[in-house]
C-alpha cells in the first residue's frame, strides 16, 4: 500500500499535556517543540473513567467505551463471587485496531467496527509493543509484545521470532517499581535502560518488518510519575534532575522515531503521540472502604482477606480507584441490597462522597458519575453501579484494609482523567474536546 | 564416564564444597523428587550418613502421602529433621482460600524458613532446584547469596566459570546452595530410576492421572498420564513439550501480575 498511508502512534503512559507544554517552554524537550512548529499540535485529552491505564488504554486500542469493550480495571470480582480475578486481553470483547485492520476480528464486533466495516482494507499489518493489557499476545496480523501486567515475555509476545529478537537484545517487560523507596537511583536506572530497550526495539521492527500501523508505548514515565512526581516541577527536589533528565531522553526518542517515520513515508505519513491519562502531585490518597465502613455501608470479616472479607448486611463496597459496587441480591454471595432499593442506598452513597471533606476543609470528590451517564454496550451490566472521581490531589483509592479515610503514602504522583494528551497534525478533523476513545476513528480514517 | 555418573559427580563435588566452605548447613527437603534426589546425593557424598539437619517446610497443606513418606524415611535414613511451620499463621487460619496465593506462600513458607534460619544460624542452603523448571531459575548460581530480606540480586551475581565458587558475604547473608541445578527433569527421572530412589506413589497415574510437580495440595493440579511406573514417566517426558509446573502456571501469573499491582498502590 501507500506509504503514505502509515500511521505511527508513540504512546507515553501517564504523560500530562500541561507538563509536555512546560517542558517544552523550557527547552527540556526541543524535539517536540520542533515537531509542533512543523506543523502540529499539542492537545489535552480526556482519558477513560475510570482513569486507570488497562481501561484506558483498552478504549484507545479499540476506540469503544468500557461498556462495550469490557475493561473497568485492573481487577474484577469472578461473577456470583468475592473473589478477585485479573482481565487481560483475553477479557476484551471488542476488536482493536489491528484486528479490525488486519482481519482478525474473528467473532468480536463493536459500533466502531461496524461503522468502518467494508471501508478499511483487512489485510494491514501491526506493530504494537509494549502496549498495557495485551497479554497474552494475540495472534494478529504483525507483531506484537504486551506492555502491564506481562507475566511472561515468551506468552505476551507474537510471533515466537520476535520473542527471540527481544531476549537477544535483553529487553525488559517493565522495570522493577519496588525499587523507587529504596533505591531510587537504580530505580532512575532502570527507567533510563527500558527507554533504551524500548527506542531499540521500536527502531528494530520500523525498519525490518512491513507494517501499516505501528504504536509503540513507553511505560515508564508512568512510573516515575507514581513515585516522584512531586519532583517534577519543584527544581529543589533532589531527583528533579533526574525526572527531567528522563523526559530529555524521552525527547530525543520522539524526535528519533518522527524523522525515522517521516523519512519513511515522504514526510506523508499519520504521526501521533498520546497518553492513556495525566497525573498530577498526590495531597492525600482516600480510602473509601473505610468511609463506608464508619458511615455503616461495609462490614468486614478481617478473619479473611481482599473483598472476601466482605460481610453480611454490607450495602456498598469500592474497587480501585473509584469503583463502587452496590451489594446486591443475586448479583453476590452476600448480597444485601433489594433492586427496589438500590436507587435509594446510590443516592445516599453520592451524598455522603460530595460531602466528604478532608481534615482542612477541602472537597474531595469532584463528580460521582453514575453508570449510565459513562457506559453504554454488551458489557455495560458489568459496570461498577457508580464511579467517583476525586479533585486533583484526592487519590481515591479501594484498599480494604486501612484504619483511616485519609492517609498518605510512598506514592507523589496520581492519574488524572482530563490531563492526558495528544499530538497530532495540526487541522485534523478531531472533536473541539478530545477523547481517548476518538483516536482509533481518527487512525482508521487513515485507512481508508 | 556415562552422562548420569558425570552429573552426580558434580552435584556430590558441590555438595561436599559447600559442607567443608560453610560446616554450619542445612538442606531443604519438600519430599518432592528432586529434593528427594538431593537427599540421596548428599548420603552418597558423605557415605550413607546426612551430616546436617533436613528441613521440612510444613504450610499444613502438603499431600497426606507427602507426610507418611515424609516421616517413614526420616527414621529410615536417620535424619535429623526439622519441621518449620509458622505456628501463628496456621493458627490464624492463614490458607490458599484466604487472601491471595502469594499471602499463603510468604507466611507459610518463606517466613516460617527465615525462622529457623534466624534461629539456627544456617550460613549455606542446600536447595534441589533446576536450571530447567522455570525461566527464572535460569539465571540461578550454583552458590547464591541471599540478604536478610531473602532477596536475590539476580543482575549482581559472580560468574561462577570453571567450579570457581564465591562463597563470602556480608554478615546478614546466607548463601544458597544448588547441587543439581545442572540435572533437567528427564535427568533426574534417569537417575531415580538407575538408583532405585524411593518417591511417594504422587509422581505414578491412577486412572489417568498423575503429578508431575508436587507442592501443597491446594495450589497442585495433576496432568492427565497413563505413566504408573518411571519407565514409563521418562517415555512420556521424552515424548511430551508442555511444561513441567504447568499445573502451576495460572498461580504463577495471577501472583505476579498482584505484585505488579500492589507496587504501584493498586489493591
Amino acid at each position: 500500500m501507500d506509504p503514505s498511508n502509515k500511521v505511527f502512534v508513540l504512546g507515553i503512559d501517564g504523560a500530562p499535556q500541561t507538563l509536555l507544554s512546560e517542558y517544552m517552554a523550557e527547552g527540556v524537550m526541543p524535539n517536540l517543540k520542533k515537531i509542533l512548529s512543523g506543523g502540529y499540535s499539542l492537545h489535552q485529552m480526556d482519558a477513560s473513567i475510570p482513569d486507570v491505564s488497562s481501561t484506558s488504554w483498552t478504549s484507545f486500542m479499540t476506540g469503544v467505551n468500557p461498556g462495550e469493550h469490557g475493561i473497568y480495571g485492573f481487577m474484577e470480582l469472578a461473577p456470583n463471587t468475592y473473589r478477585m480475578t485479573f482481565p487481560n486481553y483475553a477479557s476484551i470483547k471488542a476488536p482493536a485496531l489491528w484486528d479490525m485492520i488486519g482481519g482478525t476480528s474473528g467473532a468480536k464486533s463493536s459500533t466502531l467496527a461496524e461503522k468502518f466495516k467494508g471501508r478499511v482494507p483487512n489485510d494491514l499489518r501491526s506493530i504494537v509493543l509494549n502496549m498495557p493489557e495485551t497479554f497474552p499476545a494475540p495472534r494478529l496480523n504483525g507483531v506484537l509484545t504486551a506492555g502491564f501486567v506481562c507475566p511472561d515475555l515468551k506468552k505476551g509476545t507474537y510471533p515466537d521470532s520476535a520473542y527471540e529478537y527481544l531476549r537477544s537484545i535483553n529487553y525488559i517487560m517493565d522495570i522493577e517499581a519496588s525499587n523507587a523507596s529504596d533505591k531510587p537511583d537504580a530505580f532512575f536506572d532502570e527507567a533510563l535502560f527500558a527507554l533504551n530497550k524500548r527506542a531499540e526495539a521500536f527502531t528494530h521492527f520500523m525498519d525490518k518488518e512491513r507494517w501499516d500501523l505501528f504504536i509503540g508505548v513507553v511505560t515508564e514515565t508512568d512510573r516515575l510519575h507514581h513515585f516522584f512526581f512531586d519532583a517534577a516541577r519543584d527544581k529543589a527536589h533532589k531527583y528533579h534532575e533526574r525526572f527531567v533528565f528522563f523526559y530529555s531522553r524521552m525527547d530525543d526518542m520522539i524526535g528519533r522515531v518522527f524523522e525515522r517515520f517521516m523519512d519513511a513515508t515522504g514526510g506523508q505519513g499519520l504521526f501521533m503521540t498520546m497518553s492513556d491519562h495525566g497525573f498530577a502531585p498526590i495531597r492525600k490518597e482516600v480510602y473509601l472502604n473505610r468511609l463506608f465502613v464508619e458511615k455503616g455501608l461495609l462490614t468486614l470479616d478481617p478473619a479473611r482477606e481482599y473483598f472476601e472479607q466482605i460481610g453480611q448486611g454490607s450495602k456498598a463496597f469500592v474497587m480501585d480507584p473509584g469503583r463502587i459496587y452496590i451489594n446486591l441480591e443475586g448479583r453476590y454471595p452476600g448480597g444485601a441490597v433489594a433492586a427496589s432499593e438500590k436507587n435509594a442506598v446510590a443516592n445516599e452513597i453520592k451524598t455522603l462522597l460530595l460531602d466528604l471533606k478532608d481534615s482542612d476543609g477541602n472537597a474531595v470528590i469532584k463528580r460521582v458519575f453514575e453508570a449510565a451517564e459513562l457506559y453504554s454496550g454488551p458489557e455495560a451490566g458489568r459496570a461498577p453501579d457508580l464511579v467517583a472521581v476525586g479533585n486533583d490531589g484526592f487519590d481515591i483509592k479501594g484498599n480494604i484494609k486501612k484504619p483511616e479515610v485519609f492517609g498518605t503514602s510512598h506514592f507523589r504522583g496520581m492519574h488524572t482523567r482530563h490531563d492526558a494528551h495528544c499530538v497530532l497534525p495540526s487541522g485534523a478533523a478531531i472533536p473541539e474536546r478530545l477523547h481517548i476513545e476518538n483516536l482509533a476513528g481518527i487512525i482508521l480514517e487513515r485507512f481508508i | 564416564m556415562d552422562h548420569l555418573t558425570a552429573l552426580e559427580n558434580k552435584s556430590i563435588f558441590i555438595i561436599r564444597e559447600a559442607y567443608y566452605r560453610f560446616r554450619n548447613i542445612a538442606m531443604l527437603w519438600s519430599v518432592g523428587k528432586d529434593s528427594t534426589t538431593l537427599l540421596w546425593l548428599v548420603r552418597k557424598a558423605f557415605f550413607g550418613e546426612v551430616p546436617f539437619p533436613v528441613i521440612h517446610i510444613d504450610t499444613t497443606y502438603k499431600f497426606p502421602e507427602m507426610y507418611r513418606f515424609r516421616d517413614e524415611y526420616a527414621k529410615k535414613w536417620g535424619l535429623n529433621l526439622i519441621v518449620g511451620r509458622n505456628e501463628g499463621q496456621v493458627e490464624a487460619g492463614m490458607g490458599p482460600g484466604k487472601g491471595t496465593k502469594l499471602d499463603c506462600c510468604n507466611e507459610l513458607k518463606t517466613n516460617a524458613l527465615k525462622r529457623i534460619i534466624e534461629k539456627n544460624g544456617f550460613k549455606g542452603l542446600l536447595l534441589g532446584i533446576r536450571r530447567d523448571e522455570h525461566g527464572i531459575r535460569a539465571k540461578e548460581r550454583v552458590f547464591s547469596p541471599r540478604d536478610e530480606n531473602f532477596k536475590w540480586d539476580y543482575e549482581d551475581q559472580p560468574a561462577e566459570l570453571w567450579d570457581q565458587y564465591k562463597s563470602t558475604a556480608a554478615e546478614d547473608n546466607h548463601f544458597r546452595v544448588h547441587p543439581i541445578l545442572h540435572m533437567t527433569e528427564l535427568d533426574i527421572w534417569k537417575y531415580i530410576k538407575r538408583e532405585n530412589i524411593p518417591l511417594t506413589e504422587l509422581y505414578l497415574s491412577k486412572s489417568g492421572k498423575r503429578y508431575r510437580s508436587i507442592g501443597c495440595a491446594p495450589c497442585c493440579s495433576p496432568i492427565d498420564s497413563n505413566a504408573s511406573n518411571v519407565d514409563e514417566i521418562i517415555a512420556e517426558l521424552e515424548s511430551s513439550h508442555t511444561s513441567e509446573r504447568a499445573g502451576r502456571a495460572q498461580d504463577k501469573e495471577d501472583a505476579y501480575t498482584m505484585q505488579k499491582l500492589r507496587s504501584l498502590g493498586y489493591m
